[in-house]
């Protein structure tokens, strides 16, 4: 089988790269905003792996789960920054090492 | 058309490469912006339209749009991100996680695709009608639970934003 012809495991393997690339930056970057767009990173590869696996399984299932997520990530996002807006008028930084105000 | 999506591929990876790697804030998002789009090409390739346009709408329009507010925001002009305060060794810690992670990843979807076969595409599968049946058929209560988070999404960010909390 010639390895250039695109299947599913391409998907999944692009999916699986990316979704690394997200954790890598939330575990390596130390602003909080860089955490965040991450994170949307990470979130972007399971919507391929959702779309991919909808089109190779012929079910339309995956694509309306998708549309959920983007309903939910708006959500997140809205919320996210506006904690994170409050979080700099206490701090005056979005450095996440300083955010350890609730350490017991 | 593989072209098309070895092309794609490699623009969504550059992109996030370029979003974790590069040190100041604004080309980081547009970073980010360049894998969305990628994103949005590769579902037009996987016959699913009407996600493509809500990824360019809603991610590179609104999410995208919001992150580059709050940068400007919170970011004072022409400050760089200060050198991190990690050591080596935490980015050590990190990059081992992750290749972890991805092994395990690589290990836990092996197979998927042989288990799955190949199916035929049925005929206008993924065009928007169709998509729109199937959200008010089957998925017409997660509907309307969404609809709610998203109220409560918009009252706490108002909340939380506000002058004093």
């Amino acid at each position: 089988m010639d390895i250039t012809t695109v299947t599913l495991n391409h998907y999944i393997a692009l999916s699986v790269l990316l979704f690394g690339l997200g954790t890598l930056g939330v575990l390596v970057r130390r602003n909080t905003l860089l955490i965040f767009m991450s994170i949307e990173l990470m979130m972007n590869a399971v919507n391929l792996m959702l779309v991919a696996f909808s089109h190779y399984k012929a079910d339309l299932s995956g694509q309306v789960m998708v549309l959920f997520i983007y309903a939910v990530a708006a959500g997140e996002v809205a919320v996210g920054l506006a904690i994170l807006i409050a979080l700099f008028r206490h701090l005056k930084n979005v450095d996440i090492n300083n955010f350890n105000i609730m350490k017991g | 058309m593989d072209w098309y999506f070895w092309i794609f591929a490699v623009m969504a990876l550059g992109g996030g490469l370029f979003t974790i790697t590069y040190k100041d804030i604004l080309p980081c998002a547009m970073g980010l912006l360049t894998v969305f789009i990628a994103m949005a090409a590769l579902y037009l390739h996987l016959n699913a339209p009407l996600v493509a346009v809500f990824q360019v709408t809603i991610y590179a329009g609104a999410i995208l749009v919001l992150v580059l507010f709050v940068v400007m925001l919170l970011m004072s002009p022409g400050e760089k991100i200060k050198k991190s305060q990690v050591n080596c060794s935490n980015r050590f810690m990190g990059a081992v996680l992750t290749v972890g992670l991805m092994i395990f990843l690589g290990i836990g979807t092996k197979g998927l695709s042989d288990m799955i076969g190949a199916k035929e595409l049925p005929e206008k599968f993924g065009n928007p009608g169709q998509l729109g049946i199937v959200l008010v058929q089957k998925f017409i209560l997660h509907f309307e639970v969404v609809s709610v988070l998203l109220l409560a999404a918009l009252v706490g960010a108002i909340y939380l934003a506000k002058k004093r909390i």
